[in-house]
């Protein structure tokens, strides 16, 4: 598992990168980065870990193109800029650093979505975080609500001690950027498992309607995709406090991938899956099935929707059989539904119909 | 009087002048509201233009529309122009008769071969809203302007005139005017935007008259302007006589009637062009007449037989009587140059070329064809491009998918040259506009509206030729274009980014900055060439500079190629790299092998074009790697210049031996064809010889009466 890096460590990893390009200019040849292909084509099963991670593939950014020339100018201004930061003890969010970038001349970025790659770049290569360079995400973490207690060091330094039932608003405890060791402690719990929830409607639902406390779990709001903070988070709490992890979303095929980034790992960040994912979260709904038993108000599938379930076929992260099932299922029924198309039958049937049966199910109610 | 202008006016004496105009509105140009008004515009504009034109005066024309009854659609029209004015005097017959112009026989190039000219405009207005023509006029030597109402008598067919007077004529600024006609009409017409506008035919008589300043106020008092772009104005065209291949029997038998030659030998070699001492004789033999025959002798079947040898179905010794081409100094094209400048400063473009054909000949009758394509700006992408179609310099607005000029831009396959076009076949998508130019003694229309060109297997020949040629020239822009691009960027690389990234990680690990040499071979891995074409204020002279870079690792040699506008009179200066002329309008520099990191310069400058002339040098290549910044040289393309060169060679010398009206010399005059015993009259006497143009002026703003 990753870990946190000091800042010479840190600093010591990007100047590899350096001197990648240093070196192959001094050898009279066009300077490279070398990083791995980013795509589901270049990710693996990795037993031992039990999530995703690339493969052996590599891709090398050259400049003979301006295109890559500038990502690799861009990635030396970032490298100064970070190191600008651990010396000076700051960080900044990706979108500070895309600012700055202004000043950087020709090595500025087109688009914040530049910035973003390049900084996954640089943790891919180095094998360091982004929580080692500095920077932050735009992106807040989830809102979590139950009877756990943690502590997080404030701004003054000082620990606080936060019970997410009883010492939080209704809005529950907002997961902060950086959930590791020095800025979040995880302390005591009485529950029993945790529900990761994508819409802020059905996370309010439950609360309002007490589920936390009638079934003795944890609520946690993804926020559609979830940042990086909050499936760290989610993995905390599932490995050191040995707890389940049921992840509850629409049915459609943009929830699959939301699952499979909590469960096995994100394309995107595949080299960190290990901190991040966790592989022990299992999916309760909205299925293919529920769409037929419960005869859920549904929607036609869209042409992209068509399109991602069929990726979603050739996905590794998808190829056991009960995903194809679920997969092929869909597609047969053209249709997909809301977790909130569970109010036709009233605003309690989730939580004394559906979610019991489904719990039931997993042994967990 | 056999004239078929004679006939026509005197036919129609008895005729109410409305049922004239009614039987013959298509063929006049008065068959709706809208084009009438397009009509009026155009005979007064083409006046001005061809007075101007005969009195070397760059001519500058001022046009006023205005709406003086919405409902009525009643329009008052004003043109002015500054040509040589018009004496008192014959104001009134330059409107008052139904009069053609001596042009309408002329073999040679003209604007106004159609329509009755500005008499037809009066004559409309007098029908439809009653009212006379206000002419204004001066000529430089009188102190004031001659001013005149002039109406028709409809029930008499002539001129009615009233308040004739004369009075100051004062520019806007204030200052008198030198010279110059002006015509206020009011006339039944409606105004148009569009395609088919008083709009568009100024616009387009603007490119094709890059010499004039056309200054158009529209009902909406809005001004457009196009400027003067060339001080240079169109070469005076001159006369020929008719070529036996051209030649119908009525004409044949008239010119025989009104013969005052000695005998049929002096008659063919006076009369007509092409025809040798040596044509004459085989055409005596083929026609089985004798060479000393007096005219007043021929009869019908004699003269049926001397057509025959003219068109070929009568032989000699098995061959049709040998003939010259007709001379081609009768044409005026606009040339390469100037329709570039009148296409660029009417539309907004990346990219303009232009070609003009070597004149041709069809049936007798000398053509030529001139192509412009005009390319990207702001012009819209995905409909098709504007086809601008022109007959000796006038704007043909109707019609034109019947039009030949049409056809020959379908029958090219746009596609490979990088426009749009469905299945490779009819008018081509893309932003861009294609322009046709016919000149020729005798354009054939498909009809008596004069609007679409009629079907001609050379015509069209030349005309797909020439839109090849053209197409070419936009497919290699595009690719340059494309190919300039990617060079930009590679240099920005190596001139910008690459020392940026070696100063920023030696930097980060406090190393020394590495040397970059090797990095940029490999990264450019080419040999590029750049061009500058600019001008010298100071000179006078088009500047040109060509580099080679060799940025491989390997030496490489070339030879390196440039277009340049020879054609158009320029001379190369100061050219110290030498080489060597390799076709009309290319130049070609051998040059020794450049190392590895080696770059070579070449510089030249050209003299006798203005500013704007040329502005884009072509660099072609002939070697084994590729250019970026170059074009290979297409051997093909080469072939067609060549083709060409030695087709302009062949008629400059041909033209010159037998055709008299030639002012200047060949260079080389080549004395197979034997000269002709007696030098002929001056042609534009000769054809017609029975047919006068009737006493008086002719068009409205004509010159010396």
């Amino acid at each position: 598992m990753s870990r946190m890096h000091t800042p010479e460590e840190t600093k010591a990893a990007m100047h590899e990168v350096v001197a990648e390009m240093y070196d192959r200019i001094v050898k009279g040849e066009p300077p490279t980065m070398t990083l791995p292909v980013r795509t589901k084509n270049n990710i693996g099963f990795d037993k031992k870990l039990g999530v995703y991670k690339y493969g052996k593939k590599q891709s090398i950014r050259d400049a003979t193109s301006l295109g890559s020339a500038k990502q690799l100018l861009r990635a030396l201004h970032v490298v100064e800029f970070i190191e600008e930061m651990l010396d000076a003890g700051k960080s900044s969010t990706l979108r500070e650093m895309y600012y700055i970038s202004e000043s950087w001349g020709m090595g500025k970025f087109g688009s914040q979505n530049d910035s973003n790659n390049l900084a996954e770049d640089l943790e891919i290569v180095t094998k360091c975080l982004r929580e080692d360079f500095k920077l932050r995400p735009e992106e807040d973490g989830a809102r979590m609500i139950g009877n756990l207690t943690l502590r997080e060091r404030n701004r003054r330094g000082e620990w606080m001690r936060i019970n997410a039932r009883d010492d939080v608003g209704d809005s529950g405890y907002g997961v902060p950027y950086n959930v590791e060791l020095e800025k979040i402690e995880l302390l005591e719990h009485d529950i029993d498992f945790i529900m990761a929830i994508e819409t802020g409607g059905m996370f309010d639902r439950l609360i309002e309607n007490g589920f936390d406390e009638d079934y003795r779990c944890g609520l946690l709001h993804l926020k559609g995709q979830p940042a990086r903070s909050t499936r760290r988070i989610m993995k905390r709490m599932s490995e050191e406090w040995d707890l389940p992890v049921v992840v509850f979303l629409d049915g459609d095929p943009w929830s699959f991938r939301i699952f499979a980034s909590i469960a096995y790992g994100a394309i995107k960040t595949a080299h960190i899956s290990e901190y991040l994912a966790t592989p022990s979260a299992t999916y309760l709904g909205i299925t293919a099935d529920d769409i037929v038993a419960y005869d859920l108000p549904s929607d036609d599938l869209s042409k992209k929707d068509i399109e991602a379930l069929n990726a979603e076929l050739s996905d590794p992260r998808f190829a056991d059989s009960w995903w194809q099932d679920q997969i092929n299922m869909m597609l047969e029924l053209g249709k997909k539904a809301e977790q909130q198309s569970l109010a036709k039958y009233g605003l309690d049937f989730v939580t004394e119909t559906y979610l019991p049966e489904k719990l039931a199910e997993l042994g967990l109610a | 009087m056999s004239g078929i202008a004679q006939k026509l006016a005197s036919n129609q004496k008895q005729v109410a002048i409305s049922e004239f105009f009614e039987k013959n509105k298509h063929f006049l140009g008065f068959d709706s509201l809208a084009r009438s008004l397009i009509t009026a515009v155009k005979e007064a504009v083409d006046n001005a233009l061809d007075a101007c034109e005969e009195a070397r005066i760059l001519p500058t024309i001022r046009i006023q529309i205005t709406k003086l009854d919405p409902k009525k659609d009643i329009i008052k029209l004003i043109v002015e122009d500054n040509g040589p004015g018009i004496p008192q005097k014959s104001i009134e017959k330059v409107f008052g008769q139904l009069l053609f112009g001596s042009r309408f026989h002329a073999i040679r190039q003209s604007r106004g071969q159609q329509g009755i000219g500005i008499t037809g405009v009066v004559m409309y207005c007098q029908l439809t809203t009653g009212r006379t023509t206000h002419v204004r006029s001066k000529i430089a030597t009188e102190p004031t302007a001659a001013i005149v109402d002039i109406g028709l008598d409809t029930r008499k067919n002539k001129a009615t005139k009233a308040n004739a007077g004369r009075e100051m004529w004062y520019n806007e600024d204030g200052s008198s005017k030198e010279h110059g006609t002006e015509i206020t009409a009011q006339m039944k017409a409606k105004y148009q935007k569009g395609r088919q506008s008083v709009w568009q035919y100024l616009r387009m008589t603007s490119i094709v008259n890059p010499h004039a300043e056309i200054i158009f106020i529209d009902p909406d008092g809005e001004k457009h302007h196009w400027t003067r772009v060339t001080e240079r104005l169109p070469t005076k065209v001159e006369s020929i006589k008719p070529h036996p291949h051209g030649i119908e029997l009525g004409q044949l038998q008239r010119m025989v009637a009104e013969s005052n030659d000695l005998n049929l030998n002096h008659f063919l070699l006076n009369n007509f062009s092409g025809v040798t001492n040596r044509a004459r004789k085989e055409l005596c033999q083929a026609a089985e007449l004798e060479g000393t025959r007096k005219m007043k002798t021929l009869k019908g079947d004699d003269i049926r037989n001397l057509l025959e040898a003219f068109q070929g179905e009568r032989l000699f010794n098995g061959q049709p009587a040998k003939l010259l081409k007709p001379p081609t100094n009768c044409l005026s094209p606009i040339e390469e140059i100037l329709i570039k400048k009148g296409l660029s400063k009417t539309i907004d473009s990346r990219f303009v070329t232009t070609l003009t054909r070597v004149p041709n000949v069809t049936q007798g009758n000398p053509f030529q064809v001139e192509v412009g394509l005009i390319f990207g700006g702001s012009m819209a992408g995905d409909k098709p491009v504007e086809i601008l179609r022109f007959a000796n310099r006038v704007p043909l607005m109707y019609q034109q998918g019947g039009c030949l000029l049409t056809k020959a831009i379908e029958s090219v396959d746009w596609r490979q040259y990088g426009l749009d076009q469905a299945g490779g076949k009819g008018v081509p998508k893309g932003p861009a506009a294609i322009l046709v130019h016919l000149a020729s003694t005798n354009v054939q229309f498909t009809s008596e509206a004069k609007e679409a060109l009629a079907d001609n297997g050379e015509v069209m020949e030349e005309a797909r030729k020439a839109m090849l040629e053209m197409g070419r020239g936009l497919r290699k822009h595009l690719e340059k274009k494309k190919k300039m691009a990617k060079t930009k960027e590679k240099f920005e690389l190596i001139n910008d980014i690459l020392p940026a990234i070696a100063e920023k990680s030696a930097q980060l690990l406090n190393r020394p900055v590495p040397e970059l040499s090797g990095s940029i071979t490999k990264i450019m891995s080419a040999v590029i060439s750049e061009s500058t074409t600019v001008w010298n204020k100071e000179t006078k002279q088009t500047d040109v500079d060509i580099v080679l870079f060799n940025y491989t690792t390997r030496p490489r040699a070339y030879t390196i190629l440039a277009t340049w506008p020879e054609k158009a009179g320029a001379k190369m200066e100061n050219n110290d790299t030498g080489g060597r002329k390799e076709a009309l309008g290319v130049w070609a520099w051998k040059l020794e092998a450049l190392q590895p990191g080696e770059r070579k310069n070449i510089t030249y400058s050209l003299s006798g074009l203005e500013r704007g002339d040329w502005t884009d040098t072509e660099i072609l290549f002939r070697g084994a790697q590729d250019v970026i910044g170059a074009t290979k040289m297409d051997e093909k393309f080469l072939q067609e210049i060549r083709r060409q060169e030695q087709l302009l060679l062949e008629d400059e010398s041909g033209g010159a031996q037998s055709e008299p009206t030639t002012k200047e010399s060949s260079p080389e005059p080549t004395p197979k064809v034997a000269p002709i015993a007696e030098t002929p009259p001056v042609a534009a006497e000769i054809v017609e010889p029975a047919v006068a143009p009737p006493e008086g002026q002719r068009t409205l703003f004509g010159g010396d009466v």
